[in-house]
């Protein structure tokens, strides 16, 4: 898709037999990672994370309702903690993955990687693709057992699937906005602020909300909140619109 | 295995690479020459198929470098002139990693590490290294998957004398075993002594082409160079084939006041300088 943006940039295909390099470029990533305290931390986060929701929300939502006396407080909104644990999850993946791309690309690696038999799509593939897939999976196998709300398995797809969009999207803006992985980390946090639209449907009115138009996570919040499956359409489209244009930008740059 | 043919290219608008051609021929080591910001690496990078946004035609192997493939880099073997090394890692955690992506051919990891004397220091951070062990690594990373390509880009640089001698034996060697050699330098003893060809380049555009004895021979003769004392040290110097006309030579060897007399060729220094207009550095 981007050989065709740029015009005359040529990326060439990738064979089967190429997947071999990029299968030890995605498996030298976990090692990485192992290496490292934050990295490794952000890979296992998702775990607590998910604990913590499952079982301190409805704690909390309990002692609330006997101190206040109120029969609803935070019932409603059980199904946008889901939303947003199903894009937490993705997003600490692609978040290890744009870390180490920076850092690769400070040591100038990626350029080196570039000119081996890895290549530059399977750099990508092996840094993106695969990390978004596994984070895909992860998400769906977590999201059953930490949900709070949601209980179809379209719908774990669904959140899944969406969540893993909006990881890519925040993994792509900090590689391409940020020089160095310090700057990457700043970058991250507002970056993630992109996940905040799921909450649009839940507090404002409509039409006014649709002023939100623009972040994927709204969509996902009115597939959740109106129970229409057509707002996947919207999900879709505005994620890929996102994830081309940051491509695009990243395969025109100079190395 | 490398032709250019009317090469242009340009980061920007204003024009920068333009009308490049050149050939390299299978087997031999040939030379880029030029001061800093010539266009050497650009060279380089177009070659090697990072810049595809170029005109006319460059051709390696028998591949447009705007066109490869994916196989294109199996037989190319990369040294850029800053290090490409994961630094947290060790030396030899590096040299595997980049060595296992090539399904073709790996040399083995020891041998290359002590070709460079650089096997007691194989399993520690590359981020402890010094600059030229840095280089020496750099350097066998790209031999790894024993390439038939080799592009170079300013190997010498940053090297004791010792360590520079031993990288050019070992840039010699890699040639006596058949491989091409595409290297960049701005040290023109060390082009002299590797290259079978060089090219100087300017401000992106092609001066000179041919071998180093050519380039010398070609231009300027020999020159003799005579003191002796005359309020104070006194110096001359005439071309060598004109000795016997110099008149003050002649006199100070009859009057034997010659304080030192020696005779030196031209250096491709002074030939590049001769024809570029420019200095090298
Ligand atoms: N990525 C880039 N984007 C824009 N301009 C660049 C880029 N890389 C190099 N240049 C410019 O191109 C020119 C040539 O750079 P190049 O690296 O090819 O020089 P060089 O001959 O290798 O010099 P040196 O001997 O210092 O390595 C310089 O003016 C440089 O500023
Ligand atoms: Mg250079």
């Amino acid at each position: 898709m981007s050989a065709a943006q740029t015009g005359t940039l040529h990326i060439p295909k990738v064979r089967k037999k190429d997947m071999r390099a990029i299968q030890i470029s995605f498996l030298h990533m976990l090692k990485f990672m192992k290496k490292d305290m934050m990295l490794l931390a952000a890979g296992l986060s998702p775990l607590l994370m998910g604990a913590a929701i499952r079982l301190g929300i409805p704690a909390i939502d309990k002692a609330l309702r006997s101190f206040t006396g109120l029969s609803q407080i935070l019932g409603p909104y059980y199904s946008l903690f889901d939303i947003f644990y199903s894009a937490i999850t993705p997003s600490m993946f692609c978040f290890v993955a744009a870390m180490v791309m920076l850092e690769e690309r400070d040591d100038h690696i990626d350029r080196y990687l570039f000119v081996t038999d890895l290549g530059k799509r399977g750099y990508y593939i092996s840094r993106i693709v695969i990390p978004a897939l596994v984070a895909f999976v992860i998400s769906a196998v977590l999201l059953p057992i930490f949900r709070l709300a949601v209980s179809s398995f379209a719908m774990i797809l669904f959140l899944s699937f969406s969540g893993t969009l909006q990881g890519i999207i925040i993994a792509l803006l900090v590689v391409n906005i940020s020089s160095n992985k310090l700057e990457g980390m700043a970058l991250t946090k507002c970056a993630s602020l992109m996940m905040l639209g799921a909450m649009g449907p839940y507090f404002i009115e409509r039409p006014s909300s649709h002023i939100l138009f623009f972040m994927p996570s709204y969509w996902t919040g009115l597939v959740i909140t109106e129970g229409r499956a057509i707002y996947v359409l919207p999900t879709v489209l505005v994620s890929v619109i996102w994830i081309v244009i940051l491509s695009c930008g990243k395969f025109r740059r100079y190395t | 295995m490398i032709q250019v043919n009317n090469l242009t290219f340009s980061y920007s608008k204003k024009p920068f690479i333009e009308g490049l051609s050149f050939e390299v021929k299978a087997g031999e080591i040939f030379g880029f020459l030029g001061p800093s910001g010539a266009g050497k690496s650009t060279v380089q990078k177009i070659l090697l198929g990072m810049l595809p946004n170029y005109e006319g035609s460059a051709v390696v192997g028998s591949v447009e470098c705007k066109k490869h493939g994916s196989n294109f880099y199996q037989n190319i073997g990369v040294d850029f002139e800053y290090s490409t090394m994961y630094e947290k890692l060790s030396a030899r955690e590096n040299l595997e990693f980049f060595s296992s992506l090539y399904r073709l051919r790996h040399r083995s990891i020891d041998e290359l590490l002590m070709a460079v004397g650089l096997e007691n220091d194989a399993d520690k951070r590359v981020a402890d290294f010094s600059k030229g062990m840095k280089s020496r690594l750099n350097f066998i990373k790209a031999l790894v998957h024993d390439p038939k390509l080799l592009f170079l880009d300013e190997p010498t640089s940053g090297l004791d004398p010792t360590n520079s001698r031993l990288m050019k034996d070992m840039i010699l060697e890699e040639k006596r075993r058949g491989k091409t050699i595409l290297l960049t330098t701005h040290n023109m003893q060390d082009a002299t002594e590797l290259c079978d060809r060089v090219a100087f380049i300017v401000g992106g555009k092609l001066f000179a082409l041919d071998s180093p004895h050519n380039l010398i021979m070609s231009k300027g003769a020999a020159k003799v160079t005579y003191t002796w004392i005359e309020n104070g040290e006194q110096s001359a110097s005439c071309d060598l084939t004109e000795m016997a006309g110099d008149k003050k030579l002649r006199n100070l060897i009859a009057e034997n006041r010659l304080q030192s007399i020696h005779s030196s060729e031209p250096t491709l220094n002074d030939i590049f300088m001769e024809i570029t207009g420019k200095t090298l550095v």
